[in-house]
């Protein structure tokens, strides 16, 4: 029975990540052009901010979808990414994809922080964060990803719900 | 996770879990099970020596190609490998009923569909010996017609 017991707590601490809804922590987006985007000044709009790896193809095809709800909620929705690998190259990344919000890049220590995992856990890519207008995190990935989190019917419905709310 | 309070249509989610479903699980099962049908029905018409080349030829490389999809579907998750080997099981157990797969020319419509003869078919199999001892009698030297 203890060790039943015990096996369920590490289990629980491993799955461990922030709740929803919370606020969201402030986060600094730095393009690679330089220009810095804090991401309390998007505070009015409903954010949908992935944590990606530049290399990874589930973030490719996730950064594609994005940029289509961009342009289906124009002025009600703002994207970001932020890229965690070493050494990405956000621009030729932005350039790619045709992408036309800002893609910075971050410290892991920094984006488990802001996940609320603990540092160094194994982590499915990409993380995607929906804010509501207010700055609180409404949904947010598994640690070991959430396919359904990147999927353009899925979110539209979730970004629609979060547009209406006051 | 996402927050239960929002108000969201369940249909977006429905949708994307059975899809997930069907590509996950249903879908790697279907490959495998017609990757070892193509490859025993391949094997029996292709053995029987009774059908022209080219149909032997655009079956084993319709079946080699499904065989490919299979493998390179499996990069994709690993959790799709027990669907995958329980389709191959599902059709090598089926297949093991079989008695031949023949090719004969469809009397009205004048093109060859595959016809299984199954182990339990007694009939079936008198009537497929019998035709096959008459092809060896006209085949064997100083036979009518040789």
């Amino acid at each position: 029975m203890k060790r039943i017991l015990i096996g369920l707590l590490a289990g629980v601490a491993l799955h461990a990540q922030g709740p929803v809804p919370r606020p969201a922590p402030e986060l600094k987006i730095v393009e690679a052009s330089g220009k810095a985007t804090m991401l309390s000044s998007l505070r009015g709009r409903v954010v949908l901010l992935a944590f990606i790896s530049t290399q990874c193809p589930h973030c490719q095809r996730a950064s594609v979808v994005f940029e289509a709800l961009k342009r289906e909620f124009s002025g009600k929705l703002q994207v970001a990414e932020v890229a965690f690998d070493e050494g990405a190259d956000t621009a030729a990344f932005t350039r790619r994809f045709g992408l036309t919000f800002p893609v910075g890049s971050i410290s892991r220590e920094a984006m488990d922080a802001f996940l609320g995992l603990e540092h160094g856990q194994r982590l499915g890519t990409p993380q995607v964060v929906a804010i509501d207008r207010r700055g609180q995190i409404r949904a947010q990935s598994e640690r070991l990803g959430s396919p359904i989190l990147q999927t353009h019917d899925y979110l539209r419905v979730l970004i629609s719900a979060l547009t209406e709310l006051r | 996770m996402i927050d239960h309070t929002l108000v969201l249509s369940p249909t977006a989610a429905l949708v994307f879990h059975l899809k997930q479903a069907f590509f996950m699980y249903a879908w790697p099962m279907m490959i495998g099970f017609l990757t070892i049908l193509g490859y025993q029905v391949l094997g029996r018409i292709g053995m029987a020596g009774s059908v022209k080349w080219p149909v032997v030829f655009v079956l084993g490389s319709v079946v080699s190609m499904i065989s490919l999809l299979g493998w390179a579907m499996m990069v994709r998750s690993l959790s799709m490998i027990p669907f995958y080997g329980c389709g191959v099981g599902v059709a090598s157990a089926m297949m093991s009923r079989v008695y031949a797969v023949t090719m004969p020319i469809h009397p009205r419509l004048k093109v060859r569909i595959p016809r299984v003869t199954w182990r339990g078919d007694k009939k079936g199999i008198e009537q497929l010996q019998q035709a096959l001892k008459a092809r060896a009698a006209a085949a064997r030297p100083g036979a009518a017609g040789v």
